[in-house]
């Protein structure tokens, strides 16, 4: 085991044991017993969550750019306000506007949790979904109007993402596929 | 201020409620269930966002303010992979692999 994992596990239980105290705020006016019981629960669910995350998520050398993490943060929050105005329309309006396809997209990051970042990243968006991978290992995502340049978007989404890692950009070499199948 | 704030909160409420709205319209109207599952992110990002937006001017800082954040991160997150998950369930069988078969890599 190397330093970093007793580093990173005892990282993230503190972490979780933080998340925990702020979900559940214990009542600081009740009797010392009840704060120390309410306490244990809390470091027992923050060992089992560390442990769980140990396990699903292993901890590897390197640090994430916080400065690139910010910028794909506001990224991932603008794309949400400007897709989610775009929809409104569409959905109110007597015709439904909208022409739902699939795109294949050749994403850079290898499998893993990177990869399973990236999708729910771009899931969150309104209007594009990532619902697996095809043979060729490339994001299959279903969108709402495939006359929109998702995949120009995915493709700035990917870069952040990679900056965040830590990783340079690669030149891109494949051009996304498209496959629209519009319905009224 | 006080007045101010009070604003904020009712117009940032009221809006998040018109994507609640939005979100549920378009489960109702939408063709299919991956079209649908479009809509619930409409109202799980942006309609719950702009509510807890809306009620950061009415809460405590840091920690009040902190939880409503979390807990939007945390509907966020599990609407994400579920959708995730549902949308590759009902993915039809021409984008459908033999040996891949849902978000996760490793083929199980």
């Amino acid at each position: 085991m190397g330093r970093y994992v007793i580093r990173s596990a005892v990282l993230r239980w503190a972490g979780f044991l933080l998340f925990w105290l702020l979900l559940a705020a214990p009542d600081l006016g009740a009797p010392v017993i009840d704060i120390l019981v309410d306490l244990l629960v809390g470091l027992m669910a923050a060992a089992v969550a560390a442990w769980t995350s140990l396990r699903l998520l292993p901890p590897t050398p390197g640090s994430l750019r916080y400065g690139a993490l910010l910028r794909l943060a506001a990224r991932v929050l603008r794309n949400s306000v400007v897709s989610g105005f775009s929809l409104l329309p569409r959905v109110f309006g007597p015709r439904l506007s909208i022409a739902p396809g699939y795109l294949s997209y050749p994403v850079r990051l290898a499998p893993g949790p990177a990869r399973a970042v990236f999708g729910a990243l771009t899931s969150v968006v309104p209007g594009t979904l990532s619902v697996g991978t095809d043979r060729d290992g490339a994001l299959i995502y279903h969108c709402l109007d495939v006359s929109q340049p998702v995949a120009e978007d995915l493709a700035i989404d990917e870069t952040l993402l990679i900056e965040t890692l830590g990783n340079k950009p690669e030149a891109r070499d494949a051009v996304p596929r498209r496959k629209g199948e519009a319905r009224a | 201020m006080r007045l101010a704030l009070d604003i904020f909160t009712i117009v940032m409420v009221s809006l998040g409620g018109l994507f609640f709205l939005a979100g549920t319209v378009g489960l109702l109207r939408f063709p299919d269930t991956l079209t649908r599952l479009h809509a619930l992110t409409e109202a799980d990002n942006l309609g719950l966002g702009l509510v807890v937006l809306g009620l950061l001017a009415q809460t405590s800082w840091p920690l009040g303010a902190l939880k409503l954040i979390a807990l939007w991160l945390l509907a966020l997150l599990s609407g994400a992979v579920v959708a995730q998950f549902l949308g590759a369930a009902v993915r039809p069988a021409d984008w459908r692999t033999d040996d891949v078969s849902g978000p996760r890599e490793d083929g199980r």
